[in-house]
């Protein structure tokens, strides 16, 4: 059939199964395909805890012609790969979409217990052979996934050479027949969809017009850290492994050795942090990743980053909590750990990037920003974000400056260099060990302006101003975006404001109660500490009432925002280990404006 | 006390969906599941001629909505379907493996298609017309002004028949063994219906037989026609209406009396006191006639659905076995039947 611009999609496909199924392998060739082919994806899998063993996998995709900024509450189509698992989600597929499942299970299957047995009346059943059709190309049942992608995109119309690209790719260093074999068992079930009778209203439209992308790349969150950390020079990497972020350990233990990096798995997260901030001592871009648990165990030492003024970044991908909490799950509840965590005044600038394109440029900027300003930077990720897919594209150009240290200046003597001298901007020139003339005392102990320990109050007072007010500049670091307004300008009726992976959907919502005629903005915000205190009360000041969504019970955010700004604001907080839904935004959004009265038709 | 009945329909047509409507009115506590091989909830197949003239949107067929089976508590098992009946142990065995029980069971599944011997070497050239499915494959695969060809002629082509008329298309009824059928027309009355049918614009070969049916060439309409005087006539479409062949497979070795259909007595009462029949696929007592018959059209086939609903939940109510079923021309000079009669 023929696209035409004017088909407008938006198609969420979820794929449910067991671990071994294939399932997020499948996910991954559909959301990689429908990339290539020039549409907007946005994707999020769902996987078990490693540390259980099996259990249920769910790959989650947004297939668009537009810009869209989160998933749907409700799939358009659901494909069952393990009816046990894809049942509890039935519910969750659309009026009039589809339920794609086996019907030819290898042996009976209990009363009850077959998938096709909870669909709604609303909801239109296609049953496929997929163990069949899989066993009769392939002698094996094993590429039931690529049969099902395959009976996807022949009943969705979708564009079978794309698919192929993909699948060629990614068994690229496998055997040909291997490939070949996949190839085929897609081809069987793309056909098999083709020849099924539509009964649904959705089939892939045009890609809005921009037709097959090759400069648009596919990657999760954690994909885009690890290249903005190689695209920013990482030179050592050390870290634990912890899910959510232990992918980004492995994707740069692949990549880092290609780029003369050094990457260690040290035997704990204590370890990984103090031989960051150590190697960022030496001058060296240093990174970490962890989760929640880490974080805390990271605390002391980066008291001791900020006290010692070393640079080092943290990638922290928060999960459910506390303690080891949901490993799984996605959560934003450690917003006060990332901020406040630390033994006294210890401030170090934290940065939540919004989505993909985000994490690659939080990335980056952070090893600018450590460097910069002479602190421990965190980048605060969470599950959803992590392990979330978009179809983002990369700057050709590397945005990331290569060295941002302020260095002593070169003709000083030895004797006047101050590790810690007290300058207008508090960010004192920074000599790294080893260079002539320069040695100095590095110490967690309150110290002068040589490093020496000193517990003056005079001096303890001036270092406490100098570590906080060097950090403020950062708020205006170039090439990142640390606060941003969208939606209507001047006064309106709800403001809402986010942070982190969350604003995607607060973004959605916005939009849609726009379409309804309230006057809506949203704002974003990417630097937590120091906050953009400014920014913010200038959105507050314009809005009648504001929503503060997150994925926490303590509301850690409008906390924050309340306590630096005085000024109240409305909560809405879940921790169902889920992301927000836009619905939920939204109809707090209309309970808002009948609270304030103030609409701006009236 | 709680009542436990699980009440199974099999087949979701007109005599299904009634069964169920019925069922849940007289029986507000109970379960009910409807087992359908289409993929679509309950839809009216008398009105599928319509496909052509003004819908093709297969939700203006449902005979109820989605909230409908909701509200009702009906649920509804599509695109599957039933492999066996065990009786004995009250359980059906679905297509996909997985085993439904039942306290009380109502087989509605239908009639498929009946293709005459002589022709089924040629049935992959013959389309269907039985569900929204097929009739909108046959919609699609017929030009505007083109031309359906139809074998056999019984009351439910020569119903779909009229309408393609009336919409302008061509419509060639070939064949006189299923004419009229299931109405049994005497010879003399025969030609004066026929020539109604001409009158009212379709073509009739009574005289004539089909000896093969083949792909049409390139750019030529897609099937061909030989005759037994070696004439061809060429078709964009052709469709069976030779009558209707009870689809009841899966009651094979079931230990319930069939004949070509489930034998039921006028209370819709199969040999198993547990399991009743209605519509297409029942044979029905007829101590008028002394022999098992069946009873078509809408009006009765829903009537059956409602019958055996009361009497699966203690009804004594027996079908009306004498009806009239006389064939007659209207004033307007076209044709007419009980069996058209609808709504």
């Amino acid at each position: 059939m023929a696209r035409t611009a004017k088909q407008r999609t938006d198609i969420q496909i979820a794929i449910c199964g067991s671990a071994g199924d294939g399932t997020i392998a499948a996910g991954d060739i559909l959301k990689q395909a429908m990339a290539k082919a020039g549409y907007n994806v946005i994707a999020f899998d769902v996987y078990p805890p490693e540390i259980r063993g099996f259990g249920k996998c769910i790959a989650r995709a947004r297939i668009t012609s537009e810009q869209v900024y989160s998933l749907k509450s409700e799939s358009d189509c659901l494909i069952s790969l393990n009816d046990s698992h894809a049942i509890p989600h039935v519910s969750e597929v659309c009026k009039f979409g589809t339920v794609i499942y086996e019907d030819t299970p290898v042996s009976t299957v209990g009363e009850g217990a077959h998938v096709s047995s909870h669909l709604s009346p609303a909801h239109l059943p296609y049953g496929v052979a997929f163990r069949e059709i899989s066993e009769r190309i392939t002698s094996s049942a094993r590429s039931r996934n690529i049969v099902a992608v395959g009976y996807l995109a022949g009943l969705y119309d979708m564009p079978a050479e794309v698919f192929h690209e993909v699948i060629s790719g990614k068994f690229a260093g496998k055997s040909k027949e291997l490939a070949d074999s996949v190839g085929a068992a897609f081809d069987a079930g793309f056909q098999t969809g083709v020849d099924t009778f539509r009964l649904h209203f959705d089939r892939i439209g045009a890609s809005g017009g921009k037709g097959k992308q090759t400069d648009l790349v596919m990657m999760s969150g954690n994909a885009a850290v690890v290249r903005g950390c190689l695209d920013a020079g990482i030179d050592a990497f050390f870290g634990y492994p912890i899910t959510p972020a232990t992918t980004i350990m492995e994707m740069l233990a692949r990549e880092m050795p290609k780029h003369s990096g050094r990457l260690l798995q040290t035997e704990d997260e204590i370890s990984a942090i103090a031989a960051t901030i150590g190697a960022g001592y030496t001058g060296a871009r240093a990174a970490t990743a962890t989760s929640g648990p880490g974080l805390a165990l990271m605390t002391e030492m980066m008291g001791l980053g900020a006290m010692a003024e070393v640079p080092a970044v943290a990638f922290v991908s928060q999960r459910g909590g506390p303690s080891t909490g949901m490993p799984t799950k996605t959560e934003q509840s450690d917003l006060n750990l990332a901020v406040f965590g630390v033994a006294g005044d210890g401030q170090r600038i934290v940065l939540a990037p919004t989505n993909v394109e985000g994490c690659y440029k939080c990335a980056g900027k952070a090893f600018e920003m450590a460097e910069a300003f002479q602190t421990p930077v965190i980048v605060l990720l969470d599950l959803y974000l992590s392990n979330r897919y978009e179809a983002v594209q990369l700057p050709s150009k590397n945005p990331f400056a290569e060295n941002c240290s302020k260095t002593p200046r070169k003709n000083a003597s030895p004797a006047e260099y101050n590790r810690y001298k007290l300058t207008s901007d508090g960010v004192s020139p920074r000599a790294i060990p080893g260079e002539t003339g320069r040695m100095h005392t590095v110490t967690g102990l309150e110290h002068d302006e040589r490093g020496r320990p000193s517990d003056q109050p005079r001096i303890h007072e001036a270092m406490s101003v100098k570590r906080h007010q060097k950090l403020l500049p950062a708020l205006k670091h170039p090439g990142v975006t640390i606060s941003k307004r969208f939606g209507d300008k001047g006064v309106v009726d709800v403001g809402v404001l986010g942070w982190g992976s969350t604003f995607g959907e607060i973004l959605e919502a916005m939009i849609e109660a726009r379409k309804e005629g309230i006057r809506c903005s949203a704002m974003k915000v990417v630097m937590l500490s120091p906050l953009p205190v400014g920014p913010v009360k200038a959105f507050l000041d314009d809005c009648n009432e504001v929503l503060v969504p997150e994925l926490n019970y303590e509301a850690q955010f409008a906390s924050l925002v309340t306590g630096a700004t005085g000024r109240p604001v409305h909560r809405l907080n879940r921790v169902r280990g889920t992301p927000m839904s836009v619905g939920e935004i939204l109809d707090q959004i209309r309970q808002l404006v009948g609270h304030s009265g103030k609409i701006a038709a009236e | 006390m709680a009542n436990t009945e699980h009440y199974v329909v099999i087949g979701n047509g007109v005599a299904g969906s009634e069964a169920a409507r019925h069922l849940r009115q007289r029986d507000s506590d109970s379960r009910i599941t409807m087992v359908s091989a289409g993929k679509l909830l309950s839809i009216n197949r008398y009105e599928l001629p319509k496909i052509f003239s003004s819908s093709a949107d297969w939700r203006d067929f449902l005979l109820h909505p989605p909230e409908y089976y909701d509200e009702q508590k009906i649920s509804v098992r599509r695109n599957t379907w039933v492999s066996h009946v065990d009786p004995t142990n009250k359980l059906l065995m679905l297509h996909h493996r997985e085993p439904l029980s039942y306290s009380k069971l109502l087989i509605a599944s239908g009639g498929g298609r009946y293709i005459p011997e002589s022709l089924n070497q040629f049935k992959n050239l013959i389309a269907k017309f039985g569900t929204y499915e097929e009739a909108k494959s046959v919609c699609d695969a017929l030009p505007r002004r083109g031309h359906m060809v139809m074998l056999g002629g019984d009351m439910i082509g020569l119903d779909l028949a009229r309408s393609l008329v009336r919409n302008g298309y061509k419509v060639t009824v070939i064949g006189e063994d299923h004419l009229f059928w299931p109405h049994r027309v005497e010879a003399e009355q025969r030609q004066k219906f026929v020539a109604v049918l001409q009158d009212m614009g379709i073509c009739v070969r009574t005289d004539v037989a089909i000896t093969s049916i083949q792909r049409g060439d390139r750019n030529r309409p897609d099937r061909r026609i030989i005759l037994d005087n070696n004439e061809v006539i060429d078709a964009d479409v052709i469709l069976s209406f030779c009558g209707l062949m009870p689809s009841l497979a899966f009651m094979a070795g079931a230990g319930v009396d069939i004949e070509r259909g489930v034998l039921v007595n006028p209370q819709l009462r199969s040999t198993d006191k547990n399991i009743w029949a209605a519509g297409d696929v029942c044979q029905i007592w007829s101590p008028e006639e002394n022999q098992y018959r069946f009873y078509y059209g809408w009006k009765n086939v829903k009537k059956m659905g409602r019958i055996a609903a009361f009497n699966m939940t203690g009804a004594d109510e027996s079908i009306d076995t004498v009806q009239n079923e006389k064939l007659v021309t209207t004033k307007s000079g076209e044709i007419d039947s009980p069996f058209w009669q609808y709504g």
